[in-house]
């Protein structure tokens, strides 16, 4: 199994994004997912400057890919999305339909991302015949629905799979920005304070347990998605690549123990003690096993 | 026309009354009146699963099962799931005059208890047609139902 | 002439289809009794009688029929939605509401005849999204998640042929239809593959010392004092805390109304108007469709001089969640 960086979901301010993937090039990850999926108002970072960074760590060798945004709401997110798919250098990661009508007619292979909810082989099938050449699944999939997928004869054997295998769920869009909610503004107004809240916003119940994050339009799981200790059942239902999803702080740690556990350096019984310091909320891998995405079953 | 309230003395007088003849005497009403109409649905699913139903301003509660042959009532006891509102709120719903998820956001309709047993029986009422419902009832019956929620209705 | 403000009225059974053919939709549409849409709650929903029924009586009134297939087909258990298919296409239904590609293509292949619109759950909020399901399987019409704005709606209608139906009222999903999966983060089961958001089995209400409490598998959504409003037990109508603070922080309990924004909706061309609530009563869609079809006939005669009736917004504020309602995205703002 390979490791991937999936994209930075939240904002951060330009010098610490920078650093963040000047750190990545010598973290032990194979591909690196770069764009601003969750909001078209997070502008510190335009997309000539991802195209540079896709370079710079191209050079450094690792596999680029540029996701595109998930929500496509105006003419300007459109000519954003043309611009992205039409440069051409590097793979794409498709999060909505229109991505993939785009890319499709123009040809390139793609990535077909989390949003596109391929829940049956057809669809899946589909998205190979159109030139996904990977797939990740929506997150909420449970292992053996993942299993029925690859065993399938409509989906094609060489299309890889990757797994969202680490880092706070992202379990809703919407029009409404929460985090400028929060701050009685209006998203037009939205005074960018997303920059604020490098890991998102904790949301807990009247009963104080961390239940949800708020990042902007989008809605995380307070808890992380944590699937290093079935590092065993993920081999076996035939997953190429391992999703960790950035946080603000330990995110070059998290990588080190994915990769130690992948070369076997670590036992998987082992990991949860070494995680459980550097995620910023408690774990949970209740989706893998089809359950309530936020339980969790310690191995 | 609104429908009346229940009148305080006799509300009183009800709130006094034991909950096992009134169950028995709902269970008895329900047969006649209710169940030809009801008889067609597929009760399976619900059939030994104990309702209480609470009429707030009465201080009444009725306890009752389903099965195959009609309502059953029984002795106090624990209930799957309970049903609460007042007498006049009731008596809209089974005219078909207000619609129970506007009740329930104005606090005027409580289900606790199972939920999906609860509106599994909610969504199967509905089903049934009022027409229908009240073409099976006997002796004029229906036709007093049927005015009732025509005049409730002006 | 191409389709303008047709009123679409939702039936979660025979009385309540009944109720909205007699109260003046131009269509209804709903479901059957399973996972293969988006209101799998349990007693509600069509089975083959009471389907067939359904169509005859609509049809006698010159009334089409739509049936939601909108959920997603998962691999052990597609051939249930290809059998959903099939009964739509044999049943005489005027079209299907379909989310998912790979149903759509299969329906394509087998049934070329059959009309098909794109299900709101399909999340397309682009005229490239909409054009790609044009282009691969005709879809005739598509169903816009409730995320744009009014302005945002229209550049989409002037760039495909395919006819825009919107939410005119009902309940209001915050989130993007189809991109929602917090239903099962708590509980287990979603809308894309179980068909229902915060399902029956997962819900519990109590009356506590403290107030009426909400919870989805044990999560607390919500406690209402006895004077407060109530709404769905969906985590997006939740009270919570962040930063210290309780409040809504997703959205108050509260239906969408969009009534006063029909001139405009009918000067963009919008081909239909869907009110939302197969999970509501007969009662809800006999009021809520006579309301909307006196507006629309209201909007046809005189676009310029159409002024909402307060009698009618006050009949609908009564059966909104939280007795509210919102324009939602459709007015900037509320973003």
């Amino acid at each position: 199994m390979k490791l991937s960086l999936g994209p930075l979901l939240y904002y951060w301010s330009r010098e610490d994004t920078l650093a963040f993937y000047e750190e990545a090039a010598n973290w032990p990850v194979d591909s690196i997912y770069l764009g601003e999926t969750v909001c078209s108002r997070r502008h510190l970072l335009r997309l000539s400057d991802w195209l540079e960074l896709a370079e710079k760590l191209t050079a450094a060798g690792k596999e680029v890919v540029l996701a595109t945004q998930t929500l496509i709401e105006s003419e300007s997110d459109l000519k954003a999305l043309r611009k992205l798919v039409a440069d051409g250098r590097f793979l794409v990661e498709a999060n909505e339909w229109g991505a993939v009508r785009l890319l499709a007619e123009k040809g390139a292979p793609f990535v077909a991302g989390p949003a596109l909810n391929a829940y049956n082989p057809d669809t899946l099938g589909l998205l190979a015949e159109l030139g996904a050449k990977r797939w990740v699944p929506p997150v909420e999939m449970p292992r053996d629905m993942i299993m029925s997928m690859l065993a399938s004869p409509a989906v094609p054997e060489a299309l890889e799979t990757e797994l969202f295998a680490y880092g706070r769920l992202p379990l809703a869009f919407s029009a409404r920005c929460f985090t400028a909610r929060r701050y009685n503004l209006q998203k037009d107004d939205c005074q960018f304070r997303c920059l604020d809240h490098p890991d998102g916003l904790t949301m807990r119940t009247r009963e104080s347990e961390d239940f949800l994050t708020l990042n902007g339009i989008q809605t995380q799981s307070a808890k992380v998605m944590s699937l290093a200790h079935r590092v065993d059942e993920l081999r076996a239902a035939g997953i190429d690549l391992l999703r960790l999803s950035p946080q603000s702080r330990h995110m070059g740690r998290v990588v080190e123990v994915f990769r130690t556990l992948l070369e076997g350096g670590l036992a998987a019984s082992a990991v949860p003690e070494k995680l459980d310091k550097l995620m910023p909320g408690q774990p949970c891998d209740g989706y893998w096993l089809g359950e309530a995405g936020m339980a969790y079953h310690p191995m | 026309m609104k429908l009346p309230n229940f009148p305080k003395p006799l509300a009183r007088f009800v709130s006094t009354l034991p909950s096992w003849p009134a169950s028995r005497a709902f269970a008895a009403a329900g047969n006649l009146l209710a169940w030809p109409a009801l008889r067609e649905l597929d009760w399976s699913h619900v059939a030994g699963r104990r309702f209480r139903v609470q009429v707030s301003d009465l201080g009444l509660k009725l306890y009752f099962t389903v099965h195959a042959n009609g309502f059953r009532a029984l002795h106090n006891g624990l209930a799957d799931v309970t049903f609460t509102a007042t007498a006049q709120d009731f008596a809209r719903l089974a005219l078909r005059l207000e619609d129970p998820d506007t009740l329930f956001f104005n606090r005027r309709l409580l289900i606790e208890g199972d939920t999906n047993l609860g509106l599994s029986v909610k969504n199967m009422l509905d089903a049934v047609e009022l027409e229908t419902a009240a073409a099976g009832m006997p002796a004029g019956m229906g036709r007093v139902v049927m005015k009732l929620r025509h005049l409730a209705q002006r | 002439m191409p389709a303008l403000l047709e009123l679409i009225c939702p039936a979660g059974s025979l009385p309540a289809l009944k109720a909205a053919v007699d109260n003046g939709a131009d269509g209804v549409y709903l479901g059957l009794k399973d996972n293969t849409n988006a209101r799998n709650f349990a007693g509600l929903n069509f089975d083959a009688k009471s389907l067939t029924e359904g169509i005859r009586y609509a049809h006698n009134k010159g009334v089409k029929v739509l049936m939601a297939l909108n959920t997603y087909p998962q691999p052990d258990t597609v051939s249930r939605w290809h059998q959903a298919v099939d009964t739509a296409a044999t049943s005489g239904l005027d079209a299907i509401i379909l989310a998912d590609p790979g149903l759509m293509a299969y329906a394509r292949k087998v049934h070329p005849n059959l009309r098909l619109h794109l299900s709101v759950q399909g999340s397309a909020t682009s005229y490239e999204a909409v054009n790609f399901y044009r282009e691969r399987f005709g879809i005739q019409r598509a169903v816009l998640p409730r995320v744009l704005s009014l302005p945002q709606v229209e550049n989409v209608v002037n760039n495909t042929d395919v006819e825009i139906e919107l939410f005119g009222f009902g309940g209001l999903c915050v989130m993007v239809e189809g991109r929602c999966l917090l239903s099962s983060y708590a509980c287990g089961d979603s809308p894309n593959t179980f068909g229902a958001c915060s399902p029956g089995h997962a819900v519990r209400w109590q009356q506590t010392p403290k107030g009426m409490e909400t919870r989805l598998n044990g999560v607390l959504i919500d406690r209402y004092a006895d004077d407060e409003k109530a709404g769905y037990p969906t985590l997006c109508k939740g009270r919570f805390d962040v930063q210290g603070e309780t409040y809504y922080a997703l959205e108050e309990p509260t239906s969408l109304n969009s009534m006063e924004m029909l001139p405009e909706m009918a000067r963009i061309g919008i081909a239909a108007i869907k009110i939302e609530g197969r999970q509501r009563s007969p009662a809800y869609v006999a009021q809520v469709t006579q309301v909307w079809r006196a507006a629309i006939d209201a909007v046809k005669k005189d676009q310029a001089a159409f002024k909402p009736n307060p009698a009618w917004m006050a009949q609908l504020n009564k059966v909104s969640e939280g007795s509210m309602s919102t324009l939602g995205a459709y007015y900037r703002p509320w973003k």
